[in-house]
C-alpha cells in the first residue's frame, strides 16, 4: 500500500493535479459559476482542439524533435475543406474531415520527408514549413475570412452536436458536446500506439538514444516519417472542429497559438530532451492553460498578461525537468 | 585551396549574380540611389539580428527570443523616450534622456541575455526552449507594459540614429559595420571567440580542455542579447514607433541568412562574412520582391521555401563531399 502511494507520488503529474485542484478551490471561491458542470462542459468543449493537438506534439516531442509547423497544417485543412465544400456546394462533415485530415497528412508527410530523409534540423524544418505552408495557404488558396452565414451548414449542425443534454433548472438546456468523443478517441488512439505498438516503443526509443535505437534495429526513418504525418492527421481533425466551433473560418486563425499549445505539454511534464512524457500530463498541462486562459480576468488581470503567463509556464516547467536531468547526468558522470 | 572559403565564394557569386539579374531586368526600379539607399537602411536592424542569431548557433544553440528582446527593450526605450520628455525641455535635458534611453535598453538587452544564458548553462535548459521560453515571456512583458497599443513619437534628435546621414553613408549602416567588425574580431582573435567555436564543435571536449562551458554559453548569451538591443534601438529610431509583436518575421528570414551563410546549425562553424553576405542577397531580394509587387504572404512563403531549399542543397553537398573524400568524420 505504502508502495504503490509512493509510485503515484514519483510522477510530476500528480502535482500538476494537485494545482489544478487548488486552482479551482480558489476561482470557485471568487466565482461561484466556476465549478459547475454547465462550465465543466464548456470547458472540454473549448479546449479539446487544444487537446488533440498537444497531443501530437506530445509524441513529436517523445521522440525528440519539435514542430512548430502544425498550427499552419490545422488552419490549412480548415480553410481548404470549406473552400472545397462551399465550391462543390457537398454539405457533408466527414467529406470536411477526409479533406482536412488528407491535406493534415500531406503537409506532415512534407515535414516528415525533410526530417526524416535529409536529417535535418527538426526546429528549423517546422519552422520554414510553418512559414512556408501557411504563405502557400494566403498566397493560393485565399485570404477571406468565411463568415457565418457562408459557411455550410454541415459545420454549424456537427458544433452543436451533443453526446447527452442536460435541463437546466428554468428549463434550458446544456450538453456534453460530441468534442469530448473526438478527444477521447484520439487519446485512446494515441495510447495504443505508444504502448502496445513496436512503432510507439520505437518513438520512445528514438527519443531516448537515437544512436541505441538504430543499433536495437528501429527502422527511424519510417518511424520519424509516421510521427510527422501522424500530427498532420491530428492537426487536420483540429481544424474542422475549430471552424465549427466558431462557426467562422479566418486563415489568420490558430497561427501563432503554438507556445500555448507547447507550454500545455511542457507543463504535463513531458521531458524535452525526449524519451518520457505521458498522454495523461499532457492533457492535465492542457486543462490547466485552458483555465489560466479563460480566468485571467477573473484574477484580475487583463488578457494582456496572457502570453506573459505562457512564457512564464514553458520556462518553469522545462526549468524543473531539465535541472533533475542534469543532476541526474552528473550523479552518473554523464556529460553533456 | 578554395576549401574553408568556398562557401563564402559561391554566396558572393550568388549575391553578383541577383544584382545582374535584377539590373537587367527591372533597371528603371533596381538601380536607383533610392532602391539602394532603402535596402542600407533595412540591412543594419536585421543584420544585427542574424549576427546575433549566428553566435548562439555557433555554440551549438539557437536564440529564439532575438526579436521578442528587440521588442521588449524596443518598448522600455520608447516608454522613457516619451515620458519623460516633454516639449518645454532644454536640449541638454533632452540629450540627457536620449542617451538615459539607450542605455536602459542596451542594459535589458543584456540581462534578457543573462537569463537565457543562465537557464540554457546553469539550469541545462535545451536552447530551443529555453528561447522558445523566453520569447514568450520578453514579448509578454512588452505587451503587459504597452497593453497591446503603440507607442510613438520620439525627440527628433533620437531619430537620427534611424534615418541620419553622415555623409551619404546612413548611419544605422555604420553602426551595423562597426558591430561585425567586432564581432569578426570577437571570433576570430580572442580566446572567448575560440572558446564558443569548440564548444560548438564537441562540448565535451572543450569542458575537458579547461573550458568553462557554462560561462562561455551566459557571456554568448548575453553577446546575443546586447546585438538585438543594438537592433531594437535602431529600429525604433527609423520608424519612429514601437508596437509589441514587430519584426516577427525577422526570426525566420535571419535563421534563412544563417543557413544561407552557411552557418552550421549544430555548432562550430560560421563566419561573419557569409552572414553579412546571406542578409545583404536577402535584402536584395527582398527589394525585387517589392519592385515586383509581391504579397507579403507569397513573401512569406518564399522564405520559408528557400530555408528548406537551402538546407536540402547543404545536405547534398555534404554528402557529395563525403563520399568524394574532402570530407570525411560525421557522427
Amino acid at each position: 500500500m505504502n508502495k504503490k502511494i509512493k509510485r503515484i507520488f514519483s510522477h510530476s503529474e500528480i502535482y500538476l493535479f494537485f494545482i489544478i485542484i487548488i486552482f479551482s478551490i480558489i476561482l470557485t471561491s471568487i466565482n461561484p459559476s466556476f465549478l459547475t458542470l454547465e462550465n465543466l462542459f464548456d470547458l472540454i468543449k473549448s479546449s479539446a482542439g487544444m487537446g488533440i493537438l498537444a497531443v501530437g506534439f506530445l509524441i513529436v516531442l517523445l521522440s525528440g524533435g519539435i514542430d512548430v509547423s502544425f498550427t499552419a497544417i490545422a488552419i490549412a485543412g480548415q480553410y481548404i475543406s470549406a473552400n472545397v465544400l462551399m465550391a462543390t456546394g457537398v454539405d457533408n462533415i466527414y467529406l470536411a474531415f477526409l479533406i482536412s485530415c488528407s491535406v493534415g497528412i500531406l503537409l506532415g508527410a512534407i515535414n516528415g520527408l525533410l526530417i526524416s530523409v535529409f536529417k535535418l534540423p527538426t526546429l528549423i524544418v517546422t519552422l520554414g514549413t510553418l512559414s512556408a505552408f501557411h504563405g502557400a495557404l494566403l498566397a493560393f488558396v485565399g485570404t477571406k475570412a468565411i463568415n457565418t452565414a457562408e459557411l455550410p451548414d454541415c459545420f454549424k449542425v456537427f458544433g452543436h452536436n451533443n453526446i447527452f443534454v442536460l435541463t437546466r433548472a428554468d428549463g434550458t438546456s446544456y450538453g456534453l458536446s460530441v468534442y469530448a468523443l473526438i478527444l477521447l478517441g484520439v487519446v485512446i488512439m494515441s495510447w495504443l500506439i505508444l504502448k502496445y505498438t513496436m512503432l510507439g516503443r520505437g518513438i520512445y526509443a528514438i527519443g531516448g538514444n537515437r544512436d541505441s535505437a538504430v543499433r536495437a534495429g528501429f527502422n527511424i526513418v519510417g518511424i520519424q516519417f509516421f510521427i510527422y504525418c501522424y500530427v498532420g492527421f491530428l492537426a487536420g481533425i483540429m481544424g474542422v472542429m475549430h471552424i465549427s466551433l466558431l462557426r467562422y473560418s479566418n486563415p489568420m486563425y490558430i497561427v501563432g497559438t503554438e507556445l500555448g499549445v507547447i507550454a500545455a505539454v511542457v507543463l504535463g511534464g513531458a521531458r524535452i530532451t525526449g524519451g518520457t512524457g505521458s498522454i495523461i500530463g499532457t492533457l492535465l498541462g492542457v486543462v490547466m492553460i485552458s483555465i489560466l486562459e479563460k480566468n485571467l480576468v477573473l484574477m484580475g488581470l487583463s488578457s494582456y498578461w496572457h502570453q506573459l503567463f505562457v512564457g512564464l509556464i514553458i520556462i518553469i516547467g522545462v526549468s524543473i525537468t531539465s535541472y533533475q536531468n542534469k543532476r541526474r547526468g552528473i550523479r552518473s558522470l554523464t556529460f553533456r | 585551396m578554395l576549401g574553408k572559403y568556398s562557401k563564402t565564394i559561391v554566396l558572393f557569386t550568388i549575391m553578383v549574380g541577383i544584382i545582374i539579374i535584377m539590373s537587367i531586368f527591372i533597371p528603371d526600379k533596381f538601380l536607383t540611389v533610392i532602391n539602394f539607399q532603402s535596402i542600407s537602411s533595412q540591412i543594419p536592424e536585421f543584420g544585427l539580428l542574424a549576427l546575433a542569431m549566428m553566435i548562439a548557433m555557433m555554440t551549438g544553440g539557437i536564440d529564439l527570443s532575438v526579436v521578442s528582446i528587440t521588442n521588449l527593450t524596443g518598448v522600455i526605450a520608447a516608454v522613457i523616450l516619451t515620458k519623460l520628455v516633454s516639449p518645454q525641455m532644454g536640449e541638454g535635458l533632452i540629450t540627457l534622456i536620449i542617451i538615459l534611453a539607450i542605455l536602459v535598453a542596451i542594459i535589458s538587452s543584456l540581462v534578457c541575455g543573462l537569463l537565457n544564458g543562465v537557464l540554457i548553462a546553469y539550469v541545462g535548459v535545451p536552447p530551443i526552449l529555453a528561447t522558445l521560453g523566453t520569447m514568450g515571456l520578453f514579448l509578454g512583458i512588452a505587451i503587459v507594459i504597452t497593453e497591446g497599443h503603440g507607442i510613438t513619437g520620439f525627440p527628433d534628435k533620437f531619430l537620427f540614429i534611424g534615418n541620419g546621414t553622415i555623409w551619404i553613408i546612413p548611419v544605422p549602416l555604420i553602426i551595423f559595420i562597426v558591430c561585425a567588425l567586432i564581432v569578426a574580431l570577437v571570433l576570430n582573435k580572442t580566446s572567448l571567440g575560440l572558446s564558443i567555436q569548440m564548444l560548438g564543435s564537441n562540448p565535451v571536449a572543450s569542458w575537458f580542455a579547461g573550458i568553462s562551458n557554462n560561462s562561455i554559453l551566459v557571456k554568448t548569451y548575453m553577446i546575443t542579447g546586447l546585438l538585438a538591443g543594438i537592433s531594437s534601438v535602431i529600429m525604433i529610431s527609423r520608424v519612429n514607433s514601437m508596437r509589441p509583436g514587430y519584426g516577427y518575421a525577422y526570426l525566420l528570414t535571419a535563421i534563412l541568412v544563417i543557413v544561407l551563410g552557411g552557418v552550421n546549425p549544430s555548432g562550430g562553424f560560421g563566419t561573419v562574412t557569409g552572414v553579412v553576405v546571406g542578409v545583404i542577397i536577402l535584402q536584395l531580394l527582398q527589394s525585387g520582391f517589392n519592385i515586383l509587387a509581391f504579397s507579403p504572404f507569397f513573401k512569406k512563403f518564399i522564405w520559408g521555401f528557400m530555408l528548406l531549399l537551402v538546407m536540402v542543397i547543404n545536405f547534398f553537398v555534404a554528402k557529395y563531399q563525403q563520399s568524394s573524400g574532402k570530407l570525411k568524420i560525421h557522427t
